[in-house]
């Protein structure tokens, strides 16, 4: 399955991307993606240890990190926003 | 009406798209880029706007329909540009229209202050020479969003 992530901001500076398409065999839960992120990029640690980050799933803000991933799913990365 | 646009807009045309004989009371807010210093001391050229556009609308979607429910508004106006703007241009307009002039204005206040803090839109300073520096959220843009908790719904 494939889970699109998006950054914003600062993550997206520290990462130099703008998105990460990436392929799992099988179902994985937030925190799961989470483990796996860092252990391919030490800057997801920074990033995941701030809490003033937001994480949305298809628009929508999670909090659990149990939250299981699907196939399709667009997960964004989000630093406090300053628009206005 | 929510628009998030690269193009400047003009204040009379858009006062006319929601213009109507049942208005008593119109408030604008208009913010403009303004002339700053960096964290570092430097002047800022400009700014740039980068935005999560499917989540940014669907905020401001919910902004706006919450300003029309609890202020019974005629009509709700919010335009946000993006990408990179130079010193004086409009970054955002909001426009509440109501019968009476009570309404309108705090309705106005509210929006731009949910915007400030609640919309996927995020503020660079342009330092010239390709320099970027990123705007931090301010926290008394958090702690004004608490007078609306009270009386939103």
């Amino acid at each position: 399955m494939n889970i699109k992530l998006k950054y914003f901001s600062w993550i997206r500076v520290k990462l130099k991307k703008s998105h990460d398409l990436i392929e799992f065999d099988q179902t994985i839960s937030f925190k799961e993606l989470k483990i796996n992120l860092i252990s391919k990029d030490p800057v997801f640690q920074e990033i995941f240890e701030d809490k003033s980050v937001k994480y949305f799933l298809n628009l929508t803000e999670i909090y659990d990190e149990n939250q299981k991933l699907n196939n399709g799913d667009i997960l964004a990365l989000l630093p406090p926003v300053t628009g206005g | 009406m929510i628009k998030i646009t690269y193009e400047s807009f003009d204040l009379e045309k858009e006062f006319i798209s929601i213009s109507s004989v049942s208005n008593g009371a119109y408030s604008f807010f208009l913010g403009a880029v303004r002339s700053d210093l960096s964290s570092s001391n430097k002047k800022i050229k400009g700014i740039y706007l980068e935005c999560y556009e499917e989540l940014a609308l669907a905020q401001l979607k919910k902004i706006r329909r919450r300003a029309l429910n609890n202020w019974k508004l005629n009509e709700c106006l919010i335009i946000h540009r993006i990408g990179k703007l130079d010193l004086g241009e409009k970054i955002v307009l909001v426009i509440t229209a109501s019968s009476h002039r009570t309404k309108a204005i705090e309705a106005c206040e509210f929006v731009i202050d949910s915007l400030k803090i609640d919309v996927a839109f995020w503020k660079f300073h342009l330092l010239g020479n390709d320099e970027k520096e990123i705007v931090l959220q301010k926290n008394s843009d958090g702690k004004k969003m608490l007078k609306w908790k009270d009386i939103i719904n």
